[in-house]
């Protein structure tokens, strides 16, 4: 901003000087460059001090300085608050105040010729002309450096203007010459009409109207020239008092009017600029109001959003709901489907041995009701010769019909899962033994020879129960298939490689063809039914030892030729 | 050597009787049957007890194995015994299990099978498995007893009535305060199960029983005791009694 006093001459003239104190903000760029560098403690005040300073908001600059004041601070930095304060009233037209700030600032401050400058000014502003001649001429006696950031012509031009107004015309003509001078090599319009016009109120001061209107005319034709409308106003203000000076009323007039013209111009401009400051305003309202439309519309859309998540998110959750009952779904189908499969397996097993109690217990049991009724008979005919081998064989029908029993029984708790399994280590020559000791009746009965060779002791793997059920029904078949007065083998024999016992049952019996074999050792639940037999046998009895053989983790094996004997060998673990 | 004291809890009592005549003609005494839960524990208690012969099923319930229960909480108390079932029913048999270690026979058996399930019985309850059945071996020894082998039965030696040990080879001379015979136990096994506190190695082929040493014979290297038996000592065990002696 340019501070351009327009100094109205109360003589009777009435014609216009212009001053050019230009103490622009702009010219400061050194000032604040120094202020930013200095590394105080209260920097930050010192920092928004200057920021208020250069962005002309005078009143903060004010505020803030007292505040800094205030605080004790170094004097170096102290000055710059000084000015900057000082400045700052000159600004709000508090003059007294500003000279105050102004001088208590000493000569040595770096900035000394600003505060000299702005003390000028300040006088000047008060038309206090000799005092800011005094202080204008103080800095034109110094050498003045870029640093200083003040314009020596506008200095020789302020001095002018000073002996001017201080009727000193002969000096005033000395600067405002040189002013003049210089200027025009610049070939700047507005500062130039500036010059011309002091130099006309020179000659008009003293009289010399003829050169004092020439300059008066050049001054005013150089403002037409330039946009400054104040320029133009005060030039044609000039030009009109020359002119009623004159005499010339019409012409006079005709100034008058331009230089209100000009003055509308400048009022105009101002409201210009508060209309536009208003629709800046305005703008700034629509803006804002732009922007809280957007604000809504955004909730709205996030509240979309948030709805479009949160619903997905549901959908999700049914899914997921849905996919893990049908899983559990298929799962319970699953174990439907195996529960169904065992329960036929069961009911399997339950028809077969429906169909062994209905066909072979039934005709045991008749075999025997047929046997006994001949036995009464017997007794009531008093045949007592005959007695005897009816009741042996009444006693063969009955241990036939129990392991037959006892067999259906642990056949039907092995497929039950039912039966207590504790595999231990066992005396195989004990349990032979053991065994034995029931058989001795019927061996004595077929007069078969009986030998129990098994190793004395044989400690195995097994379970002793089980163990007992395979030797008693591999007994019981030797027994069957042996005819009188044949022999009958226990013996047992060490595999070293698996750290096994073979334990072997041979007898001197009918024996059987491969075929046999292989359908005996067929993995088949089923059971055959042997034909042509006229004893009761179902094979469930080869069928209970394998399975057994199985859950005791032994083999079982047999070897056999026909009406040469057959061997069942059994591998043990050793213990 | 003394007989077995059996107490038999069945409630069959043709079965019982059974069971008892065949345990008698095998030299075992039966010192009572019982038939019910109560009278089981009170016999039980009431006498000086080896093995208990248990059948699970009581009546309706399986009252056996909640005396086996019973005594089984009482750990001092507890004996070797011998569960008799007429079916491997699994529910029953698990619980049974835990009433550990149990031995049980399978109705119905005979002699020799009832003569093996106490035998396996004693071996299984003081952890000594194979043993009598075996050739090498055919004594278990207990706390307070050594279970013999003799043909088909099984005796008993008290401890406390041994005077002192010879090893010999396989073989051990168990010398008594009234008996003298032999017995078939490695050294090792000896080691190992005999109690130590009361029995204590001066030589390589002795075994005294410190209760009844009498006197110690320093200068010629022997003790003197019960019954005047004369046992010497040898070097490599020297260390053994002089602690013994000084804690004396």
């Amino acid at each position: 901003m340019l501070l351009k006093k327009t100094l109205l001459l109360l003589s009777f003239i009435y014609c216009c000087t212009v001053i050019s104190q230009k103490s622009t903000i702009k010219d400061h760029a050194f000032f604040f460059k120094k202020m930013d560098s200095l590394n105080t403690i209260p920097n930050n005040l010192l920092k928004v001090t200057s920021l208020f300073f250069n962005n002309q908001q005078w009143d903060s600059v004010i505020v803030y300085s007292s505040k800094a004041l205030l605080n004790k601070m170094q004097k170096p930095h102290l000055y710059y608050f000084n000015y900057m304060r000082g400045s700052s009233f000159m600004r709000k037209n508090l003059f007294r105040e500003a000279q105050k700030e102004l001088e208590k600032i000493p000569n040595h401050f770096l900035f000394y010729n600003k505060v000299l400058y702005a003390l000028s000014g300040v006088f000047l502003e008060q038309n206090k002309f000799k005092k800011a001649l005094l202080y204008l001429k103080k800095i034109k006696e110094k050498e003045l450096s870029a640093f200083d950031e003040i314009n020596q012509l506008s200095i020789t031009n302020d001095i002018g203007v000073c002996y001017l107004h201080l009727k000193d015309y002969k000096n005033a003509q000395l600067y405002l010459s040189e002013f003049l001078n210089s200027i025009k090599k610049k070939n700047n319009t507005t500062e130039t009409s500036e010059a011309y016009t002091n130099i006309a109120n020179l000659y008009y001061e003293q009289y010399k109207d003829s050169i004092a209107i020439s300059y008066f005319t050049k001054a005013y034709k150089l403002a037409q020239k330039t946009s400054n409308n104040e320029l133009k106003r005060l030039t044609t203000k000039n030009m009109a008092v020359v002119e009623e000076n004159r005499k010339d009323l019409l012409k006079a007039i005709t100034y008058r009017k331009e230089s209100e013209k000009w003055r509308e111009l400048v009022y105009n401009q101002e409201k210009i600029y508060e209309v536009s400051k208003l629709e800046k305003k305005i703008l700034e309202q629509q803006k804002q109001n732009e922007i809280n439309a957007l604000k809504l519309e955004n909730k709205a859309k996030s509240f979309q959003r948030n709805g479009f998540i949160t619903s997905s998110l549901l959908l999700f959750l049914l899914l997921s709901v849905g996919a893990y009952f049908l899983i559990q779904k298929n799962k319970s189908h699953k174990i439907i489907n195996t529960q169904k499969t065992e329960l036929d397996l069961l009911n399997k097993t339950k028809d077969k041995l429906f169909s062994i109690v209905s066909h072979d217990l039934r005709s045991s049991v008749n075999l025997m009701q047929k046997s006994n009724t001949k036995l009464i008979k017997n007794i009531e005919k008093k045949n007592y010769s005959s007695l005897n081998t009816i009741a042996n064989k009444n006693a063969s029908i009955a241990s036939s019909t129990y392991n037959l029993l006892e067999n259906l029984l642990n056949w039907a708790n092995i497929q039950t899962k039912q039966l207590y399994f504790h595999i231990e280590s066992i005396d195989l020559y004990s349990v032979v033994q053991q065994i034995e000791y029931n058989y001795i009746p019927l061996f004595e009965n077929k007069e078969l020879n009986f030998t129990n060779n098994v190793k004395q002791p044989s400690f195995i793997l097994a379970d002793l129960d089980s163990l007992k059920i395979i030797i008693r029904n591999l007994l019981d078949n030797a027994i069957k298939f042996t005819p009188l007065e044949g022999k009958i083998n226990c013996k047992t024999s060490i595999d070293i490689k698996n750290n096994a016992t073979l334990f072997i049952i041979e007898d001197t019996g009918i024996g059987m063809d491969e075929k046999m074999i292989k359908e005996l050792l067929l993995e088949s639940p089923l059971l055959s039914r042997k034909k042509n037999q006229q004893e009761i046998g179902t094979g469930l009895g080869i069928q209970l030892c394998k399975n057994l053989a199985v859950k005791n983790n032994a083999s079982f094996n047999i070897e056999s030729n026909i009406n040469q004997g057959t061997k069942i060998i059994l591998k043990f673990p050793n213990v | 050597m003394d007989n077995l004291n059996i107490l038999i809890i069945e409630d069959d009592e043709e079965l019982a009787n059974d069971i008892a005549d065949t345990l008698i003609t095998n030299n075992y005494t039966v010192v009572g049957i019982a038939s019910n839960y109560k009278d089981a524990l009170t016999k039980y208690y009431q006498f000086s007890i080896d093995l208990v012969i248990i059948d699970i099923f009581l009546g309706e319930n399986p009252e056996g194995i909640t005396f086996a229960e019973t005594i089984s909480t009482i750990p001092n108390a507890l004996k070797p015994f011998l569960f008799l079932t007429s079916s491997k029913n699994r529910q029953i048999f698990e619980r049974a299990k835990l009433t550990n270690p149990f031995r049980f026979l399978l109705k119905p058996f005979n002699e020799l099978e009832l003569l093996y399930a106490i035998e396996m019985a004693i071996e299984k309850f003081y952890h000594q498995t194979n043993v009598f059945a075996s050739k090498s071996e055919d004594t278990v020894i207990a706390d307070e007893y050594l279970f013999i082998k003799k043909k088909n039965t099984l005796k008993k030696v008290k401890l406390s009535s041994v005077i002192y040990i010879e090893v010999e080879n396989r073989y051990c001379n168990i010398i008594t305060e009234i008996e003298k015979f032999v017995i078939q136990i490695p050294l090792s096994k000896i080691n190992e199960y005999l109690n130590d506190r009361l029995f204590k190695q001066i030589h390589r082929k002795y075994i005294v029983n410190t209760e009844v040493i009498q006197e110690i014979k320093i200068s010629e290297n022997s003790l003197l005791l019960k019954n005047n038996h004369l046992i010497h000592y040898s070097d490599k065990y020297k260390d053994l009694i002089k602690g013994f002696c000084i804690l004396k």
